[in-house]
């Protein structure tokens, strides 16, 4: 087992405690029931999708000004792993909402500034692996990554803004009894963790996916190369 | 040399090899009176719902003529050379980066124009000074980031898919503050001068970010 | 109570499965380099 692994292990082991913590340690809320149980894990990863994100901008940032390519893996990392996390706190929310909402879907400020986030760096995965790789694509990446992370609150801000213009639906209230904060906070660690390790992984792969697509290039330039004709 | 002629310069020389071709405007007014026309079958307009789909329908319109006019302003091969060659010159990327942006706001102002009264035939809406000031000041917010990522997948595969994928998440501030603005002023409601502020707002903080970012996308 | 399940559900799902397919991609990367 790599070193790898064992973290991947630890972090998993530590998320199965956060469940348990969930499922026994935390008090049933009275107003919405077991259904409210969804809120640890929910905006623990949305959390832990901001954070990957923030990588990416730092990564991103990093990379325009000096072009390390330690940067850039980076940044990779962080936008997959944070797609990830956004695509479980949408799915989560929208079971959620469903329950307590009586809709999957409502056009808040919060759930539309998620899913703009979300489509924004499926793009930045997209821009990655349709251009071609090398300086290029690593610098319009960063740009994509930079915009991406500045257009978030603008769109929250937007649609918050609009939404006032029509009174939406009822927001979340965020006073929390002790025993489900505490269960919040060890489950956002927990998350971060998993995150952590998970970013660690990707940047790995990363960094072989790059060596090997250097190991290849000497035998295509020798192949590539014409024989020298006297003029 | 002086970025804000040699922005001005390169403004005039794609505006002058558009009047040349004529084949950008022409295509786009068609296209938004189309698109005018489907917005009309598309939603079963009637004299009754006419005045709050209308707003919609402009958005709509607006944004698919924009796609296509800043995804222009840098794909054709010719333009990649001159570009390559305006680069090697002492003017600065951001000034070069504005005379396209110029140049294509333009192009799609002309369509505006030809939208606007448009719409107030077929869909009986007041054409006034309040919805072409909301739907310019969208402009230049628009056409700043459009033609930023326009130069990002100009050397990209399957540029016409990517483009509306990376720009549409940031143009929706444009569109809400926008929408709500033409909105008001087409007398639906609403505030029209908090949405006009949002989008000087917005149109001031992409300009700076897109002139920011143009260096590094442009620079090869 | 299902909706509850059905969540945790996804995200044990995805969390768990993205997680095991990038150690296995790790694991196939690694074994090439040799």
């Amino acid at each position: 087992m790599n070193r790898y692994e064992k973290a991947a292990g630890a972090a998993v082991a530590l998320m199965l405690i956060a469940g348990a913590a969930i499922f026994f340690y935390a008090p049933t809320d009275w107003l919405q029931g077991p259904v409210q149980r969804i809120f640890y894990l929910h905006v623990s990863s949305a959390i832990a999708a901001f954070g990957s994100f923030a990588v990416v901008l730092v990564g991103g940032v990093i990379y325009l000004r000096n072009a390390s390519p330690v940067a850039d893996r980076l940044a990779r990392a962080g936008a997959l792993v944070g797609v990830v996390f956004t695509t479980v706190t949408l799915v989560m929310g929208m079971l959620w909402a469903k329950k307590v909402w009586g809709a999957f879907w409502v056009w808040d400020a919060r759930l539309t500034s998620t899913l703009v986030l979300w489509i924004i760096y499926a793009g930045y995965l997209l821009v990655r692996r349709l251009a071609d790789p090398g300086r290029q694509a690593a610098r319009f990446a960063a740009v994509v990554g930079i915009f991406g992370f500045i257009d978030v609150p603008v769109v929250y801000f937007s649609v918050s803004w609009w939404a006032t213009q029509h009174p939406g639906p009822v927001i979340i209230n965020d006073a929390l009894p002790p025993q489900m904060l505490a269960t919040f906070l060890f489950t956002m660690a927990c998350t971060a963790v998993l995150a952590g390790v998970m970013i660690a992984i990707r940047y790995r792969i990363e960094a072989l996916l790059d060596e090997r697509e250097r190991v290849f290039e000497p035998a295509n330039v020798i192949v590539a190369r014409e024989p020298q004709t006297a003029p | 040399m002086n970025p804000l002629r040699v922005a001005l310069a390169v403004a005039r020389k794609d505006l002058r090899s558009e009047w040349r071709t004529r084949e950008l405007v022409p295509a786009l007014a068609q296209f938004i009176i189309l698109a005018l026309l489907i917005g009309n079958f598309g939603f079963q307009i009637d004299s009754r719902n006419a005045a709050s789909i209308a707003p919609g329908i402009l958005w709509l319109a607006l944004v698919f003529a924009g796609l296509v006019a800043f995804g222009r302003t840098f794909t054709a091969e010719r333009e990649q050379a001159s570009l390559e060659a305006m680069l090697m010159t002492p003017a600065s990327p951001v000034a070069i980066f504005a005379g396209k942006a110029i140049a294509a706001s333009a192009l799609l102002v002309v369509c505006e124009a030809v939208m606007l009264p448009a719409l107030s035939l077929f869909f009986g809406t007041p054409l006034s000074g309040g919805v072409a000031a909301a739907v310019l000041l969208a402009t230049v917010g628009m056409a700043s980031l459009g033609c930023l990522f326009a130069a990002i997948v100009a050397r990209v595969r399957a540029r016409e898919l990517l483009l509306p994928l990376l720009t549409l998440p940031l143009w929706i501030p444009f569109i809400i503050a926008g929408g709500q603005a033409v909105q008001s002023a087409m007398g639906q409601g609403g505030n029209y001068g908090g949405a006009i502020s949002l989008l000087i707002d917005f149109d001031i903080l992409f300009v700076v970010l897109t002139s920011l970012a143009a260096r590094f996308v442009l620079d090869e | 109570m299902t909706y509850l399940v059905l969540a945790y559900a996804f995200a044990v799902a995805v969390l768990g499965g993205y997680l095991v397919w990038s150690l296995r991609r790790l694991r196939e990367l690694e074994r090439r380099q040799l």
